[in-house]
């Protein structure tokens, strides 16, 4: 038989009285409870995409009245949405890559090599972190289109190269490496790259899921850089055309929400695939950030 | 030397003289081979367009091919804002082509962010055809122009016909009692809405939605002349008023629409332009403020049949009965070249929006007609931008041929126009859009909370808008 | 001799692996200061000059930041910042320590419970502020009213009602972030050792006292650091009002943010005024933060 291991307040024995189990009871009820309305929406919004407009604006029931998958084949035809699935995959891909080379590098530094100098960097580093992103996008844009950047996955690929969180979570995780390992690779003759790819790396493979996993998601669910740069050519993410659709008026309601079904299926099936690495990893490192 | 300039550009204009004339004669011909260049098109239809309306402009992309076999066209959908404008003009990312709607030109105008292509219509002979208060909405104090009128609308009012029937607001000939005036509406609406349980009106007050509706409501209980919304002192600086009593009793009205009458939706303050069409066309409201360009929306869009939909001209009010007249024009990129401009005069005649009728442009017509008969939105007459008669009577003759809703449920719109029963008035002239903006904040206030302060309110929003005039225009 | 020639090999060496050090962060360097630093800068620049369009016209010091200042909006826009972070620190601070504890007690379906409650913060931000105005939506079809019908209260409309729009939209953040933030506090809880609870038991200490002097002391650290991230990202709201109120009714869900992107997109194109704005909020952060960081000095090694 299996052994309940108790990790909360309440131990084994306190469940011998009444109150106590009762409120145990209760705290289970209180975890269901939790459950279903973190879920519900999603089922819902599902639901609710199976409904025409009339439907959609009228009915006063959650089910829908048919069950028939074709709303949904004509949404996706008819807005085109596999090429928008192809561009943030192109989107997505570019930025994780550049997410964790260069945040990674940065990291090391900051972390590890430490030069001369290096805490002005950490200092101004950990104050972008304070920083809104949205708060400079104006000129940030201007700068994208002066480098004739404008309309390319470039300035959204690179921009996930410099993200301060994600340079304080390499930073913070080389810090709790052990120094003498990388000290005997120094004394083994090899240079600085050397060590990062041939001792860290190799041991930074938690932080590197989770920084990948923090940036597909990032970069997925983004809208507001990838509008301004990629609005109006082929290569508009399917944020940018769900931005779109809710400030542009071109879409019915009933097509709004077979949209927002489909922004959401790659972030669900990502999180059920790395839902271990997102619920045990991410807050072990997410508690020192 | 100079006898040698003089050669050719005689020989030049002979040129293009024969060119011109070998291109009216055949249409199906190369109008100009030589011309080379790419144009981008933000008037192309959006990727959720039907099948038909795509259809369309390929076609209207191979007669351009075959008329102009170098000039690339781009097609590149763009809904123009103002403030997505600003930095693809800026960034040299603009479509060749776009359509603002009319409150906008003379602002892109005067800050330079529209190409001059006044040479290409001078080439096309249409610079003479404009309607004069086009000219003056398209042109710079120079005379130059910036662009051209592609529709226009006069503002009314979308009715649904089968919330009508279900209230018992229909005649025995099956033409629905609608209201004449805006106490009318209130009343009318307060029937459909015991009879139906539905909103009478739809409102939709959010951002500058419910300003512009409501400016032409201000303008109908007298908030014109000396009491118009923004006037120009006799120093030349700009001033608004909104604490007027028409103003106010305006306001009011608004306010009994929900407080006394009940007759809005109930998400009013966050329905959009979109959303009203929704709402309407889906049978849970019964009436709209909306113009004879958006008739579309309601029907072919979110799928009420044309035969439960009617369009009534705006209802009068105490001082007067003016309704909104606007539209949407062609402006241009800033870096526009010559080439480019001449090809774009080019492609928009092939699309027919410049004053001639050959068989290719009626051809387009007829394709435009039945595309919009197939997928069930009303054919009807289109307000014409052009001071050319013949070219308007052809162009209603055609349109006859396509009619497909019976015209007594627009035929008040119309006659009110021709007939002049209605005063047309275009938008306040300038920064409408901020207008209609803290005009909105004041009906978002006083339609969610009851009692509130009205002239008050109106106050404020006057303060914050002449602070805006003058900082914008006044003090500059 | 022998010993200075060696420290110049060593400062020599010492020299050559710091520029190699910096050359290794420089690729991460200049992207900071292409997208982060360099603009930042050119905000607080902008912010000082009357602009026309993107262009600087004339410098006019404060001037952007008077005229911003003195308008009604802006102070509705502080107020309301100020009060969605009242309300994010009411709804959204304690119910992640709350769901924390909570799952932190079950025995049975703990992973279930974590895997559910951290879901929702994988969704994106737009597409779940999209799919929540249908449920407030304020017709006979809005989610809520289905819901609340079925216990027979009548319709409601929520959007358009001033005093709880802010309390909506804190609630859709809350939806969204709460169970990442419980995981967090639960991997600080998981850090206690069970023989103190064991040792509070023996000595007689109720479920409720142990939850009081052992459990939230020990994240309280945590909790700290977290308070501060969260009212940075409240002060970012800015796309939430903007799609489910538009900023309304009558400004009452208007953000500083939104403000901001009022005056750069909403049709006045004034980018000095809006880099005023962007200002303002900057200056605000760093004095929170510094205030926080004032009274955490001591046990903190946070930075």
């Amino acid at each position: 038989m299996k052994k309940i291991q108790h990790t909360g307040v309440i131990r084994e024995y306190d469940l011998h009285a009444p109150a106590v189990k009762a409120g145990y009871g209760f705290v289970i009820f209180l975890c269901c409870l939790a459950v279903i309305v973190a879920v519900f929406p999603l089922i819902w919004v599902t639901l609710a995409g199976f409904k025409d407009l009339k439907e959609f604006l009228s009915s006063t029931s959650i089910f829908p009245k048919s069950f028939s998958l074709e709303p949904f084949a004509v949404t996706w035809n008819q807005l085109g949405i596999t090429k928008n699935y192809l561009n943030s995959l192109i989107s997505v891909a570019g930025s994780v890559i550049c997410a964790l080379i260069f945040n990674g590098l940065l990291g090391y530094g900051l972390g590890i090599l430490k030069p001369k100098g290096y805490g002005v960097v950490k200092k101004l580093v950990t104050l972008s972190l304070l920083m809104p992103a949205t708060i400079s996008i104006v000129p940030l844009f201007m700068n994208i289109q002066k480098l004739g950047l404008g309309s390319s996955f470039l300035p959204l690929w690179l921009s996930f190269g410099a993200n301060a969180m994600y340079v304080i979570l390499f930073m913070q995780f080389f810090e709790s490496l052990p120094r003498s390992i990388i000290e005997a690779s120094r004394i083994d003759g090899c240079s600085q790259l050397q060590t990062f790819f041939r001792i860290v790396l190799p041991l930074s493979k938690p932080i590197c899921v989770v920084v990948a996993i923090f940036a597909i998601n990032a970069a997925w669910s983004d809208f507001l850089l990838p509008y301004l740069v990629l609005r109006g050519t082929p290569k508009e993410t399917v944020m940018v055309r769900l931005f779109k659709f809710s400030t542009e008026q071109t879409v019915n309601e009933d097509t709004m929400m077979r949209s927002v079904v489909f922004s959401m299926i790659p972030p669900i099936i990502l999180f059920f695939i790395f839902q271990k690495q997102l619920t045990e990893n991410s807050v072990s490192v997410g508690i020192k950030g | 030397m100079n006898r040698m300039i003089q050669c050719v550009s005689l020989m030049l204009s002979l040129c293009l003289l024969l060119a011109s004339a070998g291109g009216f004669a055949a249409a199906e011909g190369v109008v100009d081979g030589d011309l080379t260049c790419t144009i981008t098109l933000g008037n192309w239809p959006p990727d959720t367009a039907s099948a038909a309306e795509k259809a369309l402009f390929e076609g209207y992309r191979d007669t351009m091919a075959r008329q102009y076999p170098n000039v690339t066209l781009v097609p590149d959908y763009y809904s123009y804002t103002l403030s997505n404008y600003v930095p693809m003009a800026k960034g040299g990312t603009a479509p060749t082509i776009f359509q603002p709607p009319f409150t906008d030109p003379q602002l892109l105008i005067s800050q330079h962010l529209v190409g001059d292509v006044t040479e290409a219509l001078e080439k096309f002979g249409v610079l003479d055809k404009f309607s004069p208060s086009y000219v003056e909405m398209l042109a710079d104090e120079n005379g130059r122009i910036y662009g051209l009128p592609r529709d226009g609308y006069v503002l009314g009012m979308h009715l649904n016909l089968a919330l009508f029937r279900e209230a018992g607001l229909m005649t025995e000939d099956g033409l629905p009692m609608y209201p004449k005036t805006l106490q009318e509406l209130a009343e009318y609406g307060q029937i459909i809405r015991e009879k139906t349980g539905k909103a009478g009106l739809v409102f939709p007050a959010s951002e500058t939605y419910g300003g512009w509706l409501f400016t032409n409501i201000a303008w109908n209980f007298g908030c014109v002349g000396e009491s118009a919304l923004e006037y120009q002192d006799e120093d030349g600086r700009w001033v608004c008023n909104f604490t007027s009593p028409e103003c106010v009793a305006a306001m009011e009205y608004m306010r009994d629409l929900r407080w006394k009458y009940d007759i809005l939706n109930v998400d009013a303050t966050t329905t959009d332009w979109a959303g009203a069409h929704s709402l309407l066309g889906t049978g849970e409201a019964a009436m709209n403020f909306a113009a004879d360009d958006s008739v579309d929306q309601p029907t072919s869009n979110k799928g009420l049949p044309v035969e439960d939909f009617a369009l009534i001209p705006f209802p009068a009010g105490p001082a007067g009965r003016y309704a909104l007249a606007g539209g949407t024009c062609y402006m241009f990129a800033p870096d526009i070249t010559a080439d480019q401009a001449v090809a774009a005069m080019a492609y928009l005649k092939i699309l027919g929006k410049l004053p001639f009728l050959d068989d290719d442009i009626i051809a387009g017509m007829r394709a435009d007609y039945a595309a919009k008969r197939d997928r069930g939105a009303p054919v009807l007459p289109a307000i014409s931008a052009w001071n050319d008669a013949e070219y308007n009577s052809a162009k209603q003759a055609i349109v006859d041929e396509y009619c497909n809703v019976d015209m007594r449920l627009y035929s008040d719109f119309f006659d009110s126009l021709s007939g002049g029963t209605i005063s047309l008035k275009s938008e306040e002239p300038v920064f409408a859009q901020q207008l209609y903006r803290e005009l909105t904040a004041v009906i978002q206030r006083v339609i969610t909370r009851e009692g509130a302060d009205i002239v008050k309110a109106l106050q404020k929003a006057q303060d914050s808008f002449q602070e805006y005039l003058d900082d914008e225009i006044n003090d500059y | 001799m022998s010993a200075g020639k060696e420290s110049r090999i060593r400062t020599h060496a010492r020299l050559r692996e710091n520029v190699t050090s910096w050359l290794i962060m420089v690729p991460g360097l200049l992207l900071m200061l292409f997208f982060v630093w360099e603009p930042l800068f050119e905000s607080v620049r902008m912010s000082l000059y009357k602009t026309r369009n993107v262009e600087l016209v004339r410098f006019i010091g404060l001037d952007n930041f008077v005229s911003v200042v003195s308008k009604d909006d802006f102070m509705q826009a502080l107020v309301n910042t100020f009060s969605y972070t009242f309300w994010s620190l009411l709804l959204g601070f304690g119910l992640p320590v709350l769901l924390a504890i909570l799952i932190n007690e079950t025995t049975r379906g703990k992973g279930l419970f974590r895997t559910a409650v951290y879901l929702p913060n994988m969704l994106p931000g737009l597409a779940v502020i999209i799919l929540w105005s249908a449920f407030f939506s304020g017709g006979k079809s809005g989610v809520l009213n289905i819901l609340i019908g079925r216990l027979g209260i009548p319709p409601q409309s929520y959007l358009t009602r001033s005093e709880w729009v802010i309390p909506i939209i804190i609630l859709i953040a809350t939806w969204k972030g709460a169970g990442a933030t419980a995981l967090i506090y639960m991997a600080g809880m998981a850090g206690i050792s069970p023989e103190l609870y064991e040792a509070a038991a023996i000595d007689g200490a109720t479920v409720r006292q142990r939850v009081f002097h052992i459990l939230l002391p020990a994240v309280r650290k945590l909790a700290g650091t977290l308070l501060i991230l969260q009212i940075i990202s409240v002060f970012q709201i800015m796309y939430e009002p903007m799609v489910l109120t538009k900023g309304g009714p009558d400004n009452a869900s208007l953000s500083l943010m939104q403000l901001m992107w009022q005056y750069a997109f909403g049709g006045s194109m004034n980018y000095g005024k809006a880099s005023a704005v962007a200002v303002i909020v900057t200056l605000i952060l760093l004095v929170m933060t510094a205030i926080y960081s004032f009274f955490n000095r001591r046990e903190s090694d946070w930075e």
